[in-house]
Formats: structure tokens, sequence, C-alpha cells
């Protein structure tokens, strides 16, 4: 069967001044199937945010291929990012455009159908509860808010195919919380999900498969169940030490 | 291109820019308004000042023996035809201190030569304030007129058929019309004007469309969007192009609107005819000149990684650009010829014959042309910039900063010699001591190139060897090294005459120079020594063996040879100098990646300086040499580094 997000051998080299070569990601691979939350699960430098920008065409690899909906991403960027929706805690708003604007923006540089954008933004406004504040401009909301805004330009062209590159770091618990909710709903909507994060607990609640990224390294992908019964662990942080080794390295 | 990806980029950067209340104001407000503002005051005052000096009484006092002759004259002349001056004789005891006081505004003091007996009349005033000056500017005109009356009387009286004037009358005529003339002039400054105009306007907005985009972190969700990198490229360029062109205009708008409001007055004769083909020729050279401009600065924009960073470029940047636009400028330089090959200098010299009313219409298509192909290349650029890997995630790891090292060295390496550049050229040149020949080359040289390269290699801990590529080298590159040296000294002046095409080096200046500088009566071992074989080493150590080591790892071979040697040329700052000696830097450069050793550089650097010793001290004339002595060279040249290459292997194969 095709898988909506392939990746096989994906490899990114860097080359740093001063460090030398640095291999981000090291020849991995892993598929998710529709209406699934993919997590990759990884300490702070194991690779996640570089595998998302390959997939997301950011950065292109350096060996390797990785497909989204058979839309290769070294060959057909474009094709890949239109439906694609992309949200990290990198990816920040249009200060000087109201959250309307911004919605209605990205679902129009997406090329959703023109003549359903308007339609599709008043959804957008509702669903995520923005319409009281939906005319401000976003420079002058709060975080909570722009959160909410980020999440619905990330999906204002209805991509079949979301990545969320750690979408909780620096939000407050509330806030986390409903982030987490949000994507959950998107999932039931039948979106297919890839979710990186380095907090456990995230992990657990949400995904229904984990993979275990280290030093640019997928070393296992499993259910939790899978994983559980695997190394006879029970919670997913005994689990990441076994696998990952001692993390002070 | 996806065109409705395009217009939705464009009005969505128009918009940004529109919203961005600082923007506006400080690119296209502040600058609509501060010409108004500087116009009506300075017309204010100048109009103040008039008034005021036409409506002064000069006070002045005359005196010596003269004195009633000279106030005879006055009287007779003073009769209105000088528009507007009132003199008034009163006393004074002593006119100078008077004069000082300000009692008075100036003083006549006449005497009478005592070989001849011819009387003197001198006008004391003081230089220092306006009325003074003024009046007795006012009054010298109306001696002189009293004195050309006076010979006219004495001829006639002597039977002199007219004046003077009308013996012999000499009246230039040129044939260009008014319009020509006033086209010559405007059309010196039309493209300076405009570029200026230009970069101004379009900068705060450049900033703003990636740097700053950038560093508020949008354009990585711009990036994550199907929209494609030519599309978000080309519409960032349009909107800078809007923007400078907008505020051109503006700017023209307000001119003419001073014009019509006679806050500028026009100069005499100012007549500017423009028909619809010189219009549309224009039209023809500005828009692509405006879109290259709209490009450099985009692609400086894409270059930064914050708008600080992005400000900071802009300066040299803008002053690169201007110095083309003053083609114009220069005279003699006609649109047929090798100029038509240098973006911007191109239109400038262009727009000029336009005005003229003297199109070169072949020309004008040529610089067309030129431009089109700049501006595309500089788009282009742009855009891979935008899919450079480090403009999203940025060079993460500043440890080396902390470190310290060859790390830290390579990213310290051109700020060591912008350091070194500015001490060479703005202390050295300033201290009297090290003016002279000896003094000033020792400096430079020893303390400056080699002195800066050893603490370079000490502060950061390199290992000398490798920092200095101290290795040696199969003699058949030694050979080689003995080839290049007079071909390439050849070349290297075939560059200088290409050079001189463009841009004319006044010969005199250049002889001068080396006449004033180098002492007459220098042994010719010295001479040698201090221009052959002192910067040889030194410079060598400094570029082919710091600079280089720096530089290395950055860049790709091509584009090693490429740096180092317009660096090198950048510390021979003769304008005229620049070009060959950048060009013997790139050779240098890549003889030392091709060998992997400083050693053959040096050898090539000796001899080629002691050949134009010896040239000069011989007469050797190599302005007679033809093309084809120059081609045989070259072919010469061309082996030499044949064999190098083919040895590169085994001498840099090491680590
Ligand atoms: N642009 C870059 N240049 C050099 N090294 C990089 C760059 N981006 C990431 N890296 C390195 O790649 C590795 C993986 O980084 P990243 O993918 O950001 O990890 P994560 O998102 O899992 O924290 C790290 O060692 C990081 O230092
Ligand atoms: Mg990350």
């Amino acid at each position: 069967m095709s898988y909506p997000v392939l990746v096989r051998g994906l490899t990114k080299t860097f080359y740093d001044e001063s460090r030398g070569e640095i291999r981000a990601v090291d020849g991995i691979d892993f598929e998710c199937g529709e209406g699934e939350i993919f997590g990759l699960l990884g300490a702070n430098g194991a690779g996640k945010t570089t595998t998302l920008r390959m997939l997301s065409t950011i950065l292109t690899p350096t060996s390797g291929s990785a497909a989204i909906l058979n839309h290769d991403v070294v060959r057909d960027p474009e094709g890949v990012r239109k439906h694609l929706g992309f949200y990290s805690a990198g990816t920040a708003l249009y200060p000087r455009l109201t959250a309307r604007e911004t919605i209605e923006f990205f679902a129009r540089i997406n090329q959703y159908p023109s003549s359903r954008v308007p339609e599709r933004v008043r959804y957008l406004v509702d669903r995520f509860g923005i319409s009281k504040y939906a005319d401000v401009r976003v420079e002058k909301l709060s975080t909570g808010m722009k959160q909410k805004v980020s999440l619905a330009r990330t999906v204002a062209h209805d991509p079949p195919i979301i990545i969320f590159d750690e979408p909780t770091v620096g939000l407050d618990v509330l806030n986390a919380l409903e982030a987490q909710q949000t994507i959950k709903e998107l999932r039931d909507e039948g979106k297919t999900i890839i979710f990186s994060t380095h907090i456990m607990s995230e992990a657990e609640r949400l995904c229904d498969r984990i993979a275990i990224i280290h030093g640019g390294r997928i070393l296992d992908c499993d259910t939790l169940a899978g994983l559980r019964e695997k190394t006879g662990k029970h919670y997913l942080e005994d689990i990441f030490v076994q696998y990952a080794g001692r993390p002070a390295e | 291109m996806n065109w409705g990806t395009l217009r939705l980029l464009y009005i969505h950067e128009l918009k940004m820019l529109l919203r961005a209340r600082r923007t506006v104001v400080m690119s296209i407000v502040v600058p609509a308004l501060i010409m108004p503002i500087v116009l009506v005051g300075s017309k204010y005052s100048t109009d103040r000042r008039a008034r005021a000096l036409a409506e002064t009484t000069y006070r002045y006092v005359v005196t010596g023996p003269e004195a009633g002759r000279v106030r005879g004259l006055i009287r007779d002349n003073v009769d209105g035809t000088l528009p507007q001056f009132l003199p008034e004789e009163t006393s004074a005891a002593d006119p100078a201190r008077s004069l000082e006081n300000g009692l008075i505004h100036f003083y006549i003091q006449t005497s009478r030569n005592p070989a001849d007996a011819v009387p003197v009349v001198q006008i004391v005033f003081r230089g220092d304030r306006d009325v003074s000056r003024n009046g007795s500017e006012r009054m010298s005109d109306l001696l002189r007129r009293a004195r050309r009356n006076q010979a006219d009387v004495l001829l006639a009286a002597r039977g002199f058929p007219a004046g003077p004037n009308q013996v012999f009358p000499v009246e230039p005529e040129s044939i260009a019309s008014a319009a020509q003339v006033t086209g010559s002039d405007v059309g010196r400054f039309l493209t300076v004007i405009l570029v200026m105009l230009m970069f101004t306007g379009g900068s705060i907005v450049a900033m703003d469309i990636i740097a700053g985009e950038k560093e508020r972190g949008t354009l990585e969700t711009l990036l994550t969007t199907a929209a494609g990198r030519a599309e978000i490229v080309t519409a960032k360029q349009l909107a800078i192009t809007s923007v400078g062109i907008f505020i051109a205009l503006i700017q023209a708008l307000n001119f003419l609107i001073y014009i019509r409001f006679r806050l500028i007055e026009l100069p005499a004769g100012f007549a500017i005819e423009l028909p619809l083909v010189s219009i549309l020729n224009l039209l023809l050279l500005f828009l692509p000149l405006a879109a290259a401009i709209a490009a450099v600065l985009l692609m400086l924009s894409a270059y930064a990684k914050t708008y600080k960073e992005a400000q900071l470029y802009f300066f040299p940047v803008y002053l690169l650009g201007l110095v083309p636009a003053l083609a114009a400028v220069l005279p003699g330089i006609r649109s047929r010829s090798a100029i038509a090959l240098v973006p911007i200098a191109n239109v400038s010299v262009a727009v000029r014959e336009i005005l003229m009313g003297r199109p070169d219409q072949p020309m004008i298509f040529v610089t067309f042309g030129v431009m089109a192909v700049t501006g595309i290349w500089l788009m282009r650029t742009s855009a891979r910039m935008l899919t450079r890997e480090d403009i999203i995630a940025p060079g993460h790891f500043e440890a080396e900063t902390l470190l310290g090292g060859p790390g830290l060295f390579r990213k310290r390496v051109l700020r060591w010699f912008a350091l070194m550049w500015a001490v060479i050229f703005a202390v050295a040149a300033n201290i009297p001591q090290l003016s002279t020949f000896r003094a000033q080359l020792l400096f430079n040289e020893v303390v400056v190139f080699a002195g800066a390269s050893l603490l370079m290699i000490k502060v950061y801990r390199l290992n000398i060897r490798e920092a200095l590529s101290l290795r040696s080298v199969r003699p058949a590159v030694w050979l080689a090294a003995l080839i290049a040296i007079p071909a390439g000294h050849v070349m290297s002046f075939a560059v200088f005459r290409l050079v001189n095409t463009v841009i004319p080096a006044p010969q005199q200046l250049l002889e001068q120079f080396s006449r004033d500088f180098i002492p007459k009566d220098m042994p010719a071992w010295e001479l040698y020594f201090f221009l052959a074989v002192l910067p040889a080493i030194c410079e060598e150590i400094g570029f082919r063996g710091v600079l280089l080591y720096g530089l290395r790892r950055k860049l790709k071979p091509v584009e090693l040879a490429l740096a180092v040697g317009l660096i090198f040329g950048m510390f021979h700052i003769t304008l005229f100098r620049i070009v060959p000696t950048a060009f013997m830097g790139v050779i240098l450069t890549a003889v030392a990646v091709m060998t992997g050793s400083i050693f053959p550089g040096i050898l090539i650097h000796m001899g080629n300086n002691a050949f134009a010793v010896w040239a000069a001290d011989s007469g050797l004339a190599l302005q007679s040499l033809r093309w084809s002595d120059y081609g045989a060279a070259a072919l010469i040249f061309a082996l030499a580094m044949w064999i190098m290459w083919r040895t590169r292997a085994s001498s840099s194969g090491c680590p």
C-alpha cells in the first residue's frame, strides 16, 4: 500500500566551519499511515527538526528520499508543500496582519480553491474560537491567542498532512493542553500527523506510534504497547533511556 | 512562474510595507518633507540676505593724496546704473579702526606710485562680513567702470573712431541649442541622483523585506507554503522596485512643484527638450537600472542574518553603486566604448547622450541588454540565497567564540584584514614620519603584513606550517614559476591597459607619484630589496599565507582565488592599480592553491616586482607591445600554469 508519508534512507550532513561534518540525520526510514499521529521522540540535537525541515522542503536531503502523497521532496517541492501544514516554534506570524487576514493569506498562498476561501476563513475563525479578536493585528495578541491563530493558519488550506515540530515549547500548561487537544481532533478528522517532541508524557498521551530518534538515527519505531513489550519497561522515560543509553553524552 | 501567487505575494508585500508605519515615514514621508523644508528655508534666508544687502547704505571713507579724484569718479558714476548701491562717504580719523569697529563698511586708500607717479587705489574691507565684502565689490565694480569710461573718453579725444571694444569684437557662438547645453549639464548628474534616490528609498524597504522577515521568523513560515522561491523573490523584488520608483517619482514631482513655485531658480538658458523617443529611451535605461538596484538591495538583505547586519552592509554597497553612476561626470566618455559593458556606468553615459540630443541607439540597446543581464543575474543570486540553508538555521554554534583557535580565526580573519587596511590607509598615511619611502615600506610590509600575520598565528594558536603553507615543491614547479614571471608581468600590464580603456589613468600622475616617492640616490640593491624582496615575502605571508588559510574552508578554489586576489588588490588602492594587482593576486592565489605551498608564489611575486623595477630603470616600454605579444605571453603563462596544475596532486596531497 502507499503511505501518505514515506521516508527512506533520509540523510542530512551539515558542514560546520568549526565542528566539521555533522550527520544531523543519518539514514532514517519511516512511514505514516492515514489518520495517525506519528511521534518523533528525541532529546535536543537528536535531528528531529532537521528531519521535519527536509520533509517540508526547507532543507534539501544530502541523500535518501522522502515523499508526501507521492510527491518527492526534491523533485516536486511545491507539490509537497501544497499538501502540507508546517507548525513549529520558528514559524512566526506576520505581526502586521490581522488574524483573519493571516488565515486568508495562508489559504490563498497554499492554493486553496479561491471561491471557497471566505467560507474556509469563517469556519476556522469559528473553530479555533478567535472571532472576538479576528480583526485585531497579530502583534497585539497574547501568546495563547497567537498560538490559536498559528494553528489556524497551519491548517488554512485543509492539508491532508500536518507536521508539528515541538509545538508546545514555550507554552504554559493550559495552552499546551489545548494544542494537544487540537492535534487529536485533527487526527480524528482523518489527517496524518507527524509530531516531534522531547517531552515523554506528551508522546505517551498523543502518539499512535513513536519513533525514538537519537544521534540522527531511529533506534526503534513502534506503538507504545509494542515498545513496552520489547523492553519490558512501563514508562516511556525508562524505555527511552534503555534505547538511548545514558543521556549525558 | 505562477502569476496568481506572484500577484498575491506582491500585494501582500506592499500591504506589509504600508502598515509598517516607521518604514513609510522614514522612506517616503521624511524625504518628501525634508526637501521643501530645506528649500523654503534656504530661499527665505537668501531672500532676506539679498534684501538686507540691497537696503544697506554703505558707509566708507576715502583717504590719501588722490582722494579728490576718486570722489569725483564716484560722484560721476554712481548714477544708479549699478542697481541698488547706496554709497555714503563719511569721515573718520582712523579708518582702519572704524572698519574694525564696524562704523564704516570699507575705506578707499589712495596713493601714488613713487616710480612713475601713477595713482593707486586700494579698497580695504573685512572679508568675514557679508556687508563689507559686498560693498567693497560694488565699489570696485564702480571704479573699474569709471576707469574704462575715462579711457574711452581719452581715446576718443585723440581721434580714435570708437570705444576699443568695438574695434575687434570677439563673440563666441555655440552651435549647440540651449536644450543640448542644458541636457549635457543635467545629464551629467541625472543618473547619480536617480541612483541615490533608488538606493536610499529602496533600502529601508529592502531591509525589512527579507532581513526583517528573517528576524521576525516569518520567512520560515513563508518558505513552508506552496509558493515557490522564484515567486517569493520576484514579488519582493517588484515591491522594492515599485517603492524605489515611487519615491523617485515623488521627488521628481516635488522638484517640478518647487520650480513652478520658484523655490528653485532655474539657471539662465535652461531648456529641456524631451521628444517621445528620448522618453522611451530613458525608460529603457532607467527601468532595468531600478530593477538592478532593487536586486542589489534584496541580495544584501538576503545575505544579512539580521536587520542590523543589513544596515551595516548598506553604506559600502551604496557607495559602490554611486561610483559607476558618476561616469557621465568624467569628460570625454562616450557610450560607444568599453564603458557600455560596465553596469550603471553605461546607463549614466547613455542618459547624458540622450539628453544632449545625441542618442546612440545601438549602444542604448547594448546598455539595456547589459543591465537586464545584470539584473537577472542578481535576482537569481538572491533566489539562491533564499535556499541557502543557514538562512533559516543560521550558524548555531558560537562555541568557537569561547574556545578560540582556528575555528574562531576563520570567523575573524576578514576583520583582521579590514583593520590592516584601515591602519595602512588611515593611520600610516597621516603620520609624517611614515611618509618616506623606506619608512613606509618597512611599516606596511614588516609591521602590518608580516607582523599582523604572525600575531594572528599566535593569538589563534594556528599551526604555522599549515597556516603559511610551508611546504617544499617539486623542481618542475620552480621551473614553471620562473617561466611565469615575465609572462605574468606582461599579462598584468595588458590588464592595466585594458582597464585604461575604461578608466583612463592620468599618466603624469603615475609618473610623478613614483618620481616623488622613490629617492633618487637610492642604490640599486636597496631599490630591489624594498620593492621586490620585502613585499614578496611579507605580502605572501599575509595574503597567500594566513588570509588564504582563513578563507580556504569557506570557499571553492575559484572563489578563493578571486576573493584573495580582490582583497590583495584593495590594498593597492590607487584606482588604476587595483585591477592589475588583483589580477596578480588571483594568479598568486591560484599558484598557492595548486602547489599547496607559499614558496613558488614568493618567487613569482619577487620576480614580477623586480621585473617592474628593472623595466622602469632600463626604459623598457611595455606600451609598445602589440596585442599579439600579449597573446604570446598568455600562452607561455598558460604553459607555466599547466605545469603546476599537472603536478598539483602530488604536492598538495599531504594534509
Ligand atoms: N544549520 C545547521 N548547521 C550546522 N549544524 C546544524 C544545523 N542545523 C542543525 N544542526 C545540527 O544538527 C543536529 C540536529 O539538530 P536538530 O535537527 O535541530 O535537532 P532537534 O530538533 O532534535 O533538537 C544538531 O547537532 C545540530 O547542532
Ligand atoms: Mg528541534
